[in-house]
């Protein structure tokens, strides 16, 4: 049985004459690690922001846990930890003494062991007495996380948790969250601008664009599409004869780009037999490359 | 529960942010100035007040004690004093919108409004704290200082002594009315608070506030009457009828009603505003 933990129907929000949001759907199911994936300012931030009540509606349902948000709120926020946008401390306290705050007011209280084993499992054991002020953008991540995870949340919502990080706590915070997911079955929410991110990372994704969802959906059915977009490169005077070639294959979409490259769809399989016939029938072939339709319109999306 | 924790964690930020200092260094500075020069130069001080009377009065005993030097400490600092409880208070919500902790506090399982009254209590305690400070530096060090005495106030009205044994429970209620007035001050910047996602803006608006406030008072035009005794600020003074003979309860009851209305009227708008503030910053 599929357990839903969080439903999201026609949200809408607006900021004065801005549209943030306007029909966003989503169904977030228990031990998936969804995607939230879109360009920046495509509302992302707004819709989680929703789920976790910081932002009134103009319109649309948000269930959590099976629950209204709009009517049992702190219930469900109970077992919720988030971390939205960037980690902000009270920069002149403590990690230890940020941690004790926040969770006095998690619902579970934690001790003081459990703190310093939640510094220590997010890799800043032995920076508990130092003054956050003192902390690098990445400490502060680890810390944001610590702050996320301290009282055992059934549902983690993670906002961009890898802007700002260098390579390192990019590959860090990537296998924290398949650790969360493998070891703990969190049901975990992460929005990106990074459709490779979402791919290693992810279940389940969505696409948000101009304030909707535009696809949704389980990440592999939606990125390994056997019909794939396919550019080949020649040279000017053998593109009649490459064309000639692809004739003889499953193709769709052909259309030529410039005076030396096809761009066509075609399933991904037949593209060994095609560089033969192609090298067989004398055209030299420059490059060949495969996109997926999905990559190449959240491409677009990004570019656009 | 959860709104004891709230409330002891604000605590211990304004116990552990630099800035809740300020206010306790500034009455400790500057009740040093004034008991330093009383010490050197008091009594010039008082012969201008008592030459005055000199031709009709006769002055005996210490007229320049502690209990006269505590009220001129009390009526020189009470303007001051609301400056520095703003300071701590008006970053109450507006200072965490601006560091983002807001933010992060919101997504945690507590009711806006007990978030927001915890502030409002810590805000009190604080006020309680700066009210108990002064009330230690005037009274406390000015008797240490100056030994006890009759206590001579020079009102509107004229002369008014008051007898050693009569004077401590006057600056106990005294004191306990100027809290009142400046818990309206913390209650005002805490309602500007909400408006705002910087931590300047609502400390200069209450001042702002007082300031044009006070003028109104001061201008003593005849079609401002219906509305200067409804000014918070008319009733900020209220404290100094403790200091009459005979102390005028009726005024000082209707000084204190103002004052809590204000305080209710800025706590209930505080609790609209903030319950439908969206977070995003």
């Amino acid at each position: 049985m599929i357990d839903s933990i969080i439903s999201i129907q026609h949200l809408a929000k607006k900021f004065g004459s801005f549209q943030a949001v306007s029909d966003i759907n989503i169904q977030v199911n228990r031990g998936d690690v969804y995607g939230f994936l879109g360009p920046n300012g495509a509302g992302k931030s707004t819709t989680m922001r929703c789920m976790l009540s910081l932002i009134k509606p103009d319109a649309g349902k948000i269930s959590l846990f099976g629950l209204p948000l709009a009517s049992n709120r702190t219930a469900i926020l109970s077992r919720v930890g988030s971390l939205i946008e960037k980690p902000d401390f009270y920069k002149y306290l403590s990690a230890y003494r940020n941690l004790d705050l926040f969770s006095r007011i998690s619902g579970a209280p934690s001790t003081k062991k459990e703190i310093y084993q939640m510094l220590d499992f997010v890799g800043l054991s032995g920076r508990e007495k130092d003054q956050v002020s003192g902390f690098s953008h990445g400490m502060r991540q680890r810390l944001g996380i610590a702050q996320t995870l301290l009282h055992n949340p059934d549902l983690i919502v993670l906002d961009e948790p890898t802007t700002g990080l260098d390579p390192q706590g990019i590959i860090d915070m990537r296998h924290l969250i398949l650790r969360l997911k493998n070891e703990q079955n969190k049901t975990i929410i992460f929005s990106s601008h990074n459709l490779s991110e979402v791919e290693i990372i992810c279940n389940r994704m969505v696409i948000i664009h101009q304030g909707k969802s535009i696809v949704e959906g389980n990440v592999k059915d939606l990125l390994n599409e056997e019909d794939q977009i396919i550019r080949i490169q020649t040279h000017t005077d053998s593109l009649a004869k490459a064309l000639n070639v692809l004739s003889h294959f499953p193709q769709t979409n052909v259309r030529t780009i410039g005076s030396d490259t096809i761009e066509f769809n075609m399933q991904k399989e037949q593209i060994p037999a095609l560089n033969n016939q192609l090298v067989a029938a004398g055209v030299p072939v420059y490059s060949i490359e495969s996109k997926r339709k999905l990559e190449d319109y959240f491409i677009n999306l990004i570019a656009s | 529960m959860i709104f004891f924790h709230s409330t002891r964690n604000e605590l211990i930020k304004i116990a552990l942010k630099p800035r809740s200092y300020l206010g306790l260094a500034a009455i400790t500075g500057l009740v040093g100035i004034i008991l330093f020069a009383l010490v050197a130069d008091g009594m010039t001080v008082i012969s201008f007040v008592t030459a005055s009377f000199e031709q009709t009065l006769r002055f005996e005993g210490k007229v320049l004690n502690g209990n006269l030097v505590a009220f001129i400490i009390l009526q020189m600092l009470i303007i001051q004093i609301p400056l520095l409880v703003a300071l701590v208070t008006g970053d109450l919500i507006s200072g965490e919108a601006a560091m983002g902790t807001l933010r992060m506090l919101l997504t945690k399982p507590i009711t806006r409004t007990q978030l927001l009254m915890s502030k409002f209590l810590a805000g009190g305690i604080y006020t309680f704290l700066i009210v108990l400070w002064l009330g230690f530096m005037a009274v406390g060090i000015g008797r240490y200082l100056f030994g006890p005495g009759d206590l001579m106030v020079l009102n509107s009205d004229g002369l008014v002594i008051l007898q050693e044994g009569d004077i401590m429970w006057r600056y106990i209620c005294a004191f306990c009315v100027a809290f009142l007035a400046l818990f309206t001050i913390s209650s005002l910047s805490i309602c500007l608070s909400c408006f705002s996602d910087n931590s300047i803006g609502p400390i200069v608006a209450t001042m702002a506030i007082i300031l044009f406030f006070t003028i109104i008072n001061a201008l003593d035009v005849p079609v401002f009457d219906p509305i200067s005794p409804l000014l918070f600020t008319t009733h900020m003074a209220a404290w100094r009828s403790f200091f009459e003979d005979p102390v005028p309860w009726q005024q000082i009851k209707q000084s204190s009603l103002v004052l809590i209305v204000h305080n209710i009227l800025f706590i209930g708008i505080s609790i609209f505003t903030f319950n439908r503030k969206d977070i995003t910053v």
